[in-house]
């Protein structure tokens, strides 16, 4: 062929760059507005509604009776304001940004580091590890958190009977949600473990796409296996890193299962989320309106803390 | 010792240093790769140990599950409880169901996620931006939270306890997500790629078929399985819509294991057992794909 | 000729008029035999054997030959969400199993019909177990009618009992002191309970507030308050906390969930159980049915030697859908699950409490003692509102806090009153 590609190097590849012709093609085209209008109307045809009913529930005082006489009465922003004063919302969103944080950082690290791992073991062990993540994903979520559930157990836990054989302690007849900071902990494990497949997939997937030339000229270049992957594969990766930090973090703030499994649920306050407070707001105390200005709340809190994110996704994006 | 600095002597002493230094990267090799391999080993035992205690569950007799000191492995051994489970009203009324949703989902999904893939991800386009933005917007959305829209909705049009209305929530919840990670993927992909296929003679179209396509695959594979479980597990939804019990899904079929006087463990961990099957299945066909991936990332100048 | 046909047509058209209204969709004049339609009945897992299911289809099709019923089997799991969308939405099953705790709420909020007009076309009407009866009454209007109920009493291993040579307790005060002579008896076993009981459960701790009289809440008006921590419900705690100190060894923070299995396990004498947990115990398939001949079961007794503490009595009604377009058959069908002959299946194939006081020497074998408990039974404060006190977990909570010495009693009822009477009234 006698197609010249950029001698690689050490700096981050430009996400894009091709000839002018090939761009004004691209540029001048109905044809993006037809592949995306499938999209559009099928997001936009079945949750535009409900998107729309949730802020106008938001605005009523909306109990059991108005949803079944179909009426609600007007409050305005009394919902808002009734719950941003309320101590225990403040309590919420701490503890979910909190726990969130913790749970993203786990995953996205250590799933790199098992993505890595998955690049330089043997092929048979590399399909063991691939197989044990889909079997872990594959596991309904409801079901898995009953698995959790048992093995931390108080009276018949694998894990209260391993760390006493271990003698690590006595872990005989230990809760381990008396506490909560404990609870949230084992929570994070249960989380992290259910994410780490999807996260160390989507990351593999990336790493294979890495050209094999651009990894050859690193070592030939000397650099060790940190270096290369700091300065070389990261940077190739870092939409994939932006797009899995980003959906760790809204999955994550929005976890509810787990710890509604995980509590018989009944979840105490002290283990509330900010997921879990507008379920029990909206079906718990049958305070549809209320649980709606939660959900609301949640959404403008996840698109301040995910705004940096979005951002770089966006601009990482732009078609030069 | 030879003199060192005479041509004779350096090459000579080379080739004995090349030699050493051969064998010593050969057993470092050896070892590192030996080391990587035990680590693989034990991240797949750390991840694979709640599944295998499910999984070991399902075989054992009831009064061996809940016991003080764990019993390791299921001796005595039984397929009771997957013949309880299996014998259940409906199971494979269920089943069905959970292929008919989410295979119509995953192959819609699939088609119309791709498309917005590629115009985001080739295209500058005026509104590129807002699509973006609504694309991600809408998944900080908490599904629980549109519970009872949805449910009155999709009651106006005559479709609760139909599976059409929880297909088309499964496609809404899952494409956003499928729209922009393939964006990511396909943004991955070097338009230089195109650009030379065609200047060696290709349409602008066939150049993205022949070439980028297949490059995404690792891309669709993964978006495809993280698609599929999503609507395959999936609980809530699926229980306020469908009501008949020959329209259930396999995951309304799993809760009802849990009665009121609590779980029946042995067979929930035998149809859970059952339930993930298909998952795994789905992967094992596809995962070569994935993997495939490793000979496409060589890209020759 | 112009007259007669004019009065000819005049009437066709009264005959005409007559007949539609006569044949309404109500079908109150229409022959049953002639009714069709669709009857949507939701049932919950686990309630009705399928034998007295399919006695009470084929008993109805008998009646009502052109109506077709089907039956929805709905899991428990989520069931209020479930309940408030059927509700909301343009077509509600017509007959709906509610749990007992759950009907004042779906009553006040107009989701359900009221039937206090046709309470006497039920069979056993007037011998209704009252607690159930009163769970279907909101504001003096019938809304459901009593289905079937659930209560406790103590299960006992027998060989215990000989071999410690101790006898079935008669009081509170006799209890600790058996439940202390079996300690003693299996002190080289550190997993060993006399009175095995959970934290969180709450079901089995009201016995001793209700015994020495006092109440969750009391009701004056329509304006509710909290009365744990008045002074009969604290002395009924303290009762409670020493059996507590003294015989379990449960966790403290943990619910009943999986008391059958650790009694099935072999190292607990006695636990406050529902009737059906006999039978979970003793499974062939996931408990020891080994025990099966070494259980028996006796009263909680009361403070008072010689009597029993009132229980609570766990349940379900059925209701009909105030929206139900079959609102006729639905009640039909209602009182021909509830009627004597199908009643009596329940108790016997069913094996649980039928709701009548009638029936309630069906019971046999250990379902006696149970059966019997159902006499002297209660319920919790019946308002709208007291799903909420539930799902905040208030209850369990202050258990919680009292067994794991967190708290006083008088304190930690206080703030479990406050919280009650807040929440009934309708606040958060």
């Amino acid at each position: 062929m006698g197609m010249a590609v950029a001698a690689p190097d050490l700096e981050p590849v430009p996400p894009f760059s091709p000839s002018r012709r090939y761009r004004a093609w691209l540029r001048g085209n109905i044809l993006p507005y037809a592949l995306i209008s499938p999209s559009v109307l099928v997001i936009a045809g079945i949750l535009a509604f409900p998107l729309g009913m949730l802020v106008w529930l938001s605005l009523q005082h909306y109990g059991l009776r108005e949803l079944i006489h179909h009426a609600g009465d007007w409050v305005g922003l009394d919902n808002y304001r009734a719950i941003l004063v309320d101590p225990l919302f403040h309590q919420v969103i701490v503890r979910s940004l909190l726990f969130t944080f913790a749970c993203v950082a786990l995953t996205v690290v250590l799933s790199t580091l098992i993505a890595l791992l998955l690049l330089r073991v043997r092929s048979a062990v590399r399909v063991l590890v691939m197989s044990s993540l889909v079997f872990v994903w594959a596991t309904p979520v409801i079901v898995s958190v009953d698995i959790w559930q048992w093995m931390f157990d108080y009276e018949f836990g694998v894990i209260n009977y391993l760390l006493t054989q271990l003698h690590l302690g006595n872990f005989i007849h230990h809760n381990w949600f008396d506490n909560p900071v404990q609870g949230l902990g084992v929570l994070v494990v249960v989380v992290v473990w259910g994410a780490i497949p999807f996260v160390t997939i989507t990351v593999f997937a990336g790493l294979l796409q890495v050209p094999n030339d651009v990894m050859d000229a690193a070592k030939v270049d000397g650099a060790s296996a940190w270096r290369t992957f700091w300065f070389v594969t990261a940077p190739l990766l870092k939409p994939i890193f932006l797009i899995v930090t980003c959906l760790s973090t809204i999955w994550d703030f929005g976890v509810f299962n787990q710890i509604y499994v995980m509590l018989n649920q009944r979840p105490s306050s002290d283990y509330f989320t900010i997921a879990i407070y507008s379920y029990r707001e909206s079906f718990g105390v049958t305070q549809y309106g209320l649980g709606a200005a939660i959900a609301v709340l949640m959404v403008l809190v996840l698109v301040f803390v995910t705004f940096f994110y979005v951002r770089e996704t966006v601009k990482v994006a732009e078609i030069a | 010792m030879i003199a060192p600095g005479t041509a004779q002597g350096i090459r000579s002493g080379r080739a004995r240093g090349a030699t050493e230094v051969n064998l010593r990267v050969n057993v470092r090799q050896h070892v590192t790769q030996a080391l990587y391999d035990i680590i693989g080993v034990a991240v797949a035992v750390v991840m694979l140990f709640p599944i295998y205690w499910m999984v070991a569950t399902a075989f054992k007799p009831g009064r061996d599950i809940l016991t003080l000191v764990p019993k390791w492995f299921p001796a005595p051994f039984t397929l009771q409880n997957f013949q309880d489970a299996i014998a259940r009203p409906f199971f494979l009324d269920d089943v069905k169901n959970s292929l008919i949703v989410v295979g119509v989902m995953l192959v819609l999904a699939l088609a119309i996620s791709f498309l917005a893939a590629v115009a985001t991800a080739r295209f500058g386009f005026k509104g590129r931006t807002a699509f973006l933005v609504m694309i991600i917007g809408v998944q900080m959305v908490p599904l629980n939270a549109l519970i009872i829209p949805l449910y009155l909705m999709l009651d106006s049009v005559g479709q609760t306890d139909a599976l059409p209305g929880v297909i088309a929530v499964y496609l809404a919840v899952v494409l956003p997500f499928m729209v922009w990670t393939l964006r990511g993927f396909v943004a991955n992909i070097p338009a230089e790629l195109e650009e030379s296929a065609m200047i060696d003679g290709c349409t602008r179209v066939g150049a993205f078929f022949r070439i980028t396509f297949p490059l995404v695959g690792p891309g669709l594979v993964a978006t495809a399985i993280f698609g599929f479980i999503q609507a395959w597990n999936e609980y809530i939804v699926a229980y306020v819509l469908l009501s008949s019990p020959d329209n259930q899904t396999l995951t309304v079929w799993l809760a009802s294991f849990t009665t009121n006087h609590g779980p029946e463990w042995g067979p929930l961990m035998a149809a859970a057992t059952l339930t993930g099957l298909p998952v795994v299945a789905f992967f094992l066909i596809l995962q070569r794909y994935l993997a495939g991936g490793l000979t496409a990332g060589a890209v020759k100048g | 000729m112009k007259f007669t046909r004019t009065w000819l047509s005049v009437v066709t058209v009264a005959v005409a008029v007559i007949a539609t209204a006569c044949g309404g969709s109500t079908g109150t004049t229409t022959n049953p035999a002639d009714q069709t339609g669709t009857l949507t009945v939701w049932l919950m897992n686990g309630s009705a054997p399928q034998s007295v299911i399919d006695s009470v289809n084929a008993d109805f099709n008998a009646k009502y030959p052109k109506v077709t019923v089907k039956i929805e089997i709905q899991q428990w799991g989520d069931i209020g969400t479930k309940l408030d969308t059927a509700f909301g939405g343009s077509n509600p099953p017509d007959v709906i199993e509610l749990g007992n705790t759950l009907v004042a709420k779906y009553a006040a909020a107009d989701a359900l019909e009221n039937i206090s007009g046709k309470k006497s076309s039920f069979d056993n009407s007037n011998t209704w177990l009252q607690s159930l009866t009163d769970s279907c009454t909101v504001n003096s209007k019938l809304y459901c009618v009593p289905y079937y109920a659930g209560s406790r009493a103590i299960i006992y291993r027998k060989d215990f009992f000989t071999a410690a040579n101790v006898q079935v307790p008669t009081s509170m005060d006799d209890l600790l002191t058996v439940g202390q002579k079996l300690m003693t008896a299996h002190s080289s076993d550190p997993n060993f309970s006399a009175l095995y009981f959970p934290g969180k459960y709450w079901y089995a701790a009201l016995p001793f507030v209700w015994d020495f009289g006092g109440n969750i809440a009391t009701q004056s008006g329509d304006k509710w308050q909290g009365s744990l921590n008045a002074d009969s419900s604290q002395q009924g705690l303290v009762k409670l906390q020493n059996l507590v100190n003294a015989l379990s060894r449960a966790d403290k923070t943990g619910d009943e969930a999986k008391q059958d299995a650790a009694f099935a396990q072999g190292h607990i004498a006695m636990i406050i159980a529902n009737g059906w947990e006999v039978g979970v115990i003793t499974d062939p398939k996931a408990g020891n049915p080994a025990l099966k001949d070494k259980l028996g079961a006796f009263p909680i007794p009361s403070h008072n030697s010689g009597q029993t503490a009132p229980v609570f009595l766990g349940g379900s009604d059925l209701a009909v859908a105030a929206r139900s377009k079959h609102t006729d058959l639905a009640n039909a069908w209602v009182g021909m699950l509830t009627g004597q002959k199908h009643m009596s299946d329940m108790a016997t194939v069913g094996g649980v409490i039928p709701n009548t006081t009638s029936l309630l020497g069906l019971g046999t074998g250990l379902n006696q003692v149970f059966f019997g408990a159902a006499k002297n039974s209660r319920f919790v404060p019946n308002s709208k509102n007291w799903a909420s006190v539930e799902n905040a977990n208030v209850l369990p909570d202050m258990l919680v806090k009292i067994f794991t010495k967190q708290q006083t009693i008088p304190d930690a009822t206080g703030s479990a009153s406050s919280r009650i009477t807040s929440l009934l009234n309708g606040g958060g």
